[in-house]
């Protein structure tokens, strides 16, 4: 092992809080003098901040947490039989958990298909509402590629475009003002709008153009709209729909009484539309 | 001395603080959102039986993810002889993320929830020892020395792996956003 291997090695010590005593004051010392291992020590902060961003990497699902803090109780279930009580609840109607009775299995089956009854069919319907939806801005998306629904207002200014739709669908949204680039540039380019027809209602189409991409958004009331189904990821009060449509990736969600529909074909993840709104925000290291 | 059952430890224990964590280990072990819910469950009906057995200086956290990688460590042992159905479907997980940034800007959760997927992403591409102490160190702030007692190794060892982790989880990342940096420099040149 060479110094600076040896350094290396107190770089990561020292960003996790293992580093003590003379080694610490001489990893100090040493950064001071080497902008190699300044360097290196600020690229692994980097790595730790960026994991740090994403905790927790995973949440318990509330089905999970819900039959463990059942099967928990309050402190005063704590009784001189504690161990059976919650195993046996936790258990219960575990995947692995085997009944001994017949009778036991029929009414089990028998619960199992009311509960699916009851919440198989408003799911299934939300989820046939969701998919027209995502129909629809795959549909339109095309259209507006083949040049089949031209645009109604041709504008790179989000200011115009939000107040050419004031009064013309019936819900009020406003676009992401632009923000120019280190160097100027936007990576992105609003095209520009046209209302389109979402199940009789005026819903708003708006695209973007980045390099040879075309982006659009469909944006409509969610008394209309669903988002629903896909791969869900949940953040904060949101929930994102991720679904793919004949190459195309569309990503879903509904907030404040507006459903939205992101349609792109960038190539790999979604990540490159967040360009859209996002290149030069407070949040754009996302993309560095 | 030991525990007696209605102690606040007690409470941390049955409790769902730690929950999340262990549903991340859980995840990261078996890469399997049934798996991961069963190992949950499976660690909290053996931390429950056994609570009356916990010293209250105890380290309930430490405990409790032991239990789980123990857990884990036998099923994989039976399955060596037991014909296995292997079900890899982390990038279908449905699961909550459970932050959010600093304001309610849709976009701005948005943009977080796709360097979320990246993330998960290249740490599923991981090798399991990796994956796990990956997950220790950085999401679970677990020192050497916890780790160590966890995995049951050397500190150095702790150490040794973590670093290789990190350096093969950032050559990840560094290839995953690399299209994204290029195409931003395409646009602008």
């Amino acid at each position: 092992m060479n110094a600076h291997d040896e350094h290396r090695v107190n770089i990561l010590l020292y960003l996790d809080n293992e580093l003590r005593g003379q080694e610490l004051e001489y990893l100090l010392a040493h950064l001071d003098n080497c902008a190699d291992c300044r360097r290196l020590l600020e690229e692994e902060r980097a790595l730790s901040n960026l994991l740090h961003r994403t905790r927790p990497l995973y949440t318990a699902p509330e089905p999970l947490r819900a039959r463990i803090a059942a099967a928990a109780g309050p402190p005063a279930a704590f009784g001189d039989k504690p161990k059976r009580k919650h195993e046996h609840l936790l258990r219960f109607g575990w995947r692995n958990a085997q009944c001994s009775g017949v009778r036991w299995m029929t009414l089990a089956a028998m619960i199992i298909v009311v509960v699916l009854g009851l919440t198989l069919v408003p799911t299934v319907v939300r989820h046939a509402e969701a998919a027209t939806f995502i129909d629809t801005a795959v549909t339109t998306h095309r259209a507006y590629q083949e040049n089949q629904v031209p645009l109604e207002i041709r504008s790179s200014s989000p200011e115009a475009v939000t107040a050419w739709f004031a009064g013309k669908v019936p819900f009020q949204f406003r676009l992401p003002s632009s923000q120019s680039s280190p160097v100027g540039h936007p990576a992105y380019a609003l095209s520009g709008a046209r209302l389109v027809k979402f199940k009789n209602e005026n819903a708003a189409l708006v695209t973007y153009q980045m390099k040879a991409e075309t982006i659009s958004l469909l944006i409509a009331s969610d008394e209309s709209a669903v988002a629903a189904g896909g791969d869900e990821i949940r953040s904060g009060n949101l929930t994102f729909h991720y679904n793919t449509r004949a190459g195309l990736n569309v990503i879903t969600w509904s907030t404040h009484g507006i459903t939205y529909a992101l349609v792109s074909s960038i190539h790999g993840s979604a990540q490159h539309s967040c360009l859209v709104c996002h290149q030069n925000m407070a949040d754009q290291n996302v993309f560095k | 001395m030991f525990l007696k059952p209605n102690t606040p430890l007690a409470a941390d224990i049955v409790g769902v603080e730690h929950i999340n964590g262990l549903f991340s280990y859980a995840l990261v072990l078996t890469r399997n959102r049934s798996e991961a819910e069963d190992l949950v469950q499976e660690t909290y009906v053996r931390a429950i039986g056994a609570m009356g057995r916990l010293r209250p200086e105890s380290n309930v956290k430490i405990w409790l993810f032991t239990i789980l990688r123990n857990i884990w460590l036998n099923q994989l042992r039976q399955r060596r002889t037991a014909p296995q159905i292997v079900e890899m479907d982390v990038e279908g997980i449905n699961v909550g993320i459970g932050t959010k940034t600093s304001d309610d800007d849709p976009y701005a959760l948005y943009v977080s929830t796709l360097e979320r997927n990246q993330v998960r992403e290249a740490i599923d591409q991981l090798p399991a020892d990796f994956r796990e102490i990956i997950l220790l160190r950085e999401y679970e702030e677990l020192s050497y020395q916890e780790i160590a007692a966890i995995l049951d190794c050397p500190t150095g060892t702790v150490m040794s792996r973590l670093a290789r982790a990190r350096a093969k989880l950032r050559a990840l990342l560094s290839a995953a956003w690399q299209t994204a940096v290029q195409s931003g420099k395409e646009v602008i040149e």
